[in-house]
């Protein structure tokens, strides 16, 4: 008897649901049916292939944790503060921008994909203050060797270094 | 027996009257290392068991009616925002505390947080490891594996430790705090990577009354490992052996 009741309590909830879905997902093809992934505000590439992110970035993200939390290690190659930096305007440039609250980069996709997200429950979802775009990005990186200027490649063979060891590099 | 050890008494001593000399020569053309005496380590470089960062505290110096570092942490950690907690259940990294001698009615104020032990009471109570030191002596909750229980408040003897019992928006960057997770002053472990001094510290010395003197207590030449040679100062609950990083003088 109990079920039943609650079925039906909930049945005005299901209605309206069908009612309202069932339009939006047969409308336009299937874009209903993809998460809606905000554009990336700055940089024209990541810090990897984007296939590779996709893939692998929970790792990258993990293992940079764990150097910066316990060995004190604070590159900024996989660090959350730059995904953010990039991905998700500041709260100004969101207004600005006419960007509404509930878009983000990260939650958005994982709403999608049903994979809990525990970052945010500690970690601010906005980065403070505009970053510059990531200077390790393979565009960036191909600008500079372009440039040619010995005190460039200089640098650039230090951050190829820092890289190899998967430290990441100091900006 | 006896005869043997002469020579090597008598060489260390030679040892440790010329480490003493040179010492002395390195100071006496007044180069002070004053505040920072920090250098920064390579951004991508582990911190080094070389180092053990500490504070001194003057209680003499320290006013009644300053909380210069109290503000600045709080500022600096973005702490103060728990509206559903009450004032007992509210984070304090650092706070400021009354003594007064019964006997002799003399007050002393200082403040009082994490003593980042040697041996932190803490790390050894933590079912998960969240609780943990750091190579350089600074004693830190990893969140990402603190399973909020407590142990570690119930052990630490200076009641440092806070939990956070509701959720919160807009932290600071490099405080990420959440529901569930127990936290303490992190020394301000972001800004000594990148050799920078503790919020409180600099607070203390820039509106305060200079009380606060941080830096390598491993490091002869800095200015805090030698007024700890110099100088009587006291850990708070000596009789733990805990040998804390932060010390007191004056009370």
């Amino acid at each position: 008897m109990k079920r039943l009741s609650d079925l039906l309590r909930s049945l005005p909830a299901l209605l309206a649901l069908a009612v309202f879905a069932a339009p939006a997902a047969a409308g336009d093809g299937d874009s209903g049916l993809r998460p809606d992934i905000p554009e990336p505000l700055r940089g024209d590439s990541c810090v990897e292939e984007t296939e590779d992110m996709r893939r692998n970035h929970m790792d990258y993200l993990k293992g940079h944790r764990d150097q910066v939390m316990h060995q004190g290690i604070r590159t900024k190659k996989y660090s959350l503060k730059e995904c953010l930096g990039c991905h998700v305007p500041t709260e100004d440039e969101a207004r600005r921008a006419g960007r509404s609250e509930g878009e983000h980069f990260c939650q958005n996709c994982h709403e999608y994909a049903g994979v809990e997200l525990d970052c945010f429950q500690c970690h601010n979802t906005r980065p403070q203050e505009p970053r510059l775009p990531h200077p390790l990005t393979p565009r960036n990186r191909q600008t500079m060797q372009d440039a040619g200027n010995p005190a460039t490649a200089e640098l650039l063979n230090k951050l190829a270094d820092s890289d190899k060891n998967e430290t990441g590099v100091a900006q | 027996m006896s005869d043997d050890k002469q020579p090597d008494l008598a060489r260390r001593e030679f040892l440790q009257g010329s480490a003493g000399a040179a010492a002395g020569l390195a100071v006496a053309p007044g180069v002070m290392l004053y505040g920072p005496a920090a250098s920064a380590k390579p951004i991508d470089e582990a911190a080094s068991s070389e180092v053990r960062w500490g504070m001194l505290i003057d209680a003499n110096k320290c006013a009644s009616d300053c909380d210069a570092c109290v503000r600045a942490c709080n500022t600096e950690h973005g702490l103060g925002d728990e509206d559903q907690s009450g004032p007992r259940q509210q984070t304090q990294y650092i706070r400021k505390v009354e003594l007064r001698n019964k006997a002799t009615g003399a007050s002393h104020s200082l403040p009082m947080m994490c003593q980042h032990c040697e041996t932190p009471p803490c790390a050894d109570v933590c079912p998960t490891g969240a609780s943990f030191k750091r190579a350089d002596g600074i004693v830190l909750v990893d969140r990402h594996i603190c399973i909020g229980c407590r142990y570690c408040m119930m052990a630490c003897p200076y009641k440092a430790r806070s939990f956070v019992h509701e959720s919160l928006e807009d932290q600071e960057p490099y405080t990420p705090r959440g529901k569930g997770c127990v936290e303490s002053c992190t020394l301000c472990v972001h800004r000594i990577d990148l050799g920078g001094i503790p919020a409180c510290a600099e607070a203390c010395g820039a509106e305060g009354n200079g009380a606060i003197l941080f830096g390598d207590l491993n490091d002869p030449n800095s200015a805090i490992a030698q007024a700890v040679a110099e100088q009587a100062t006291t850990e708070v609950r000596a009789d733990l052996g805990l040998n804390v990083g932060v010390r007191y003088q004056g009370i």
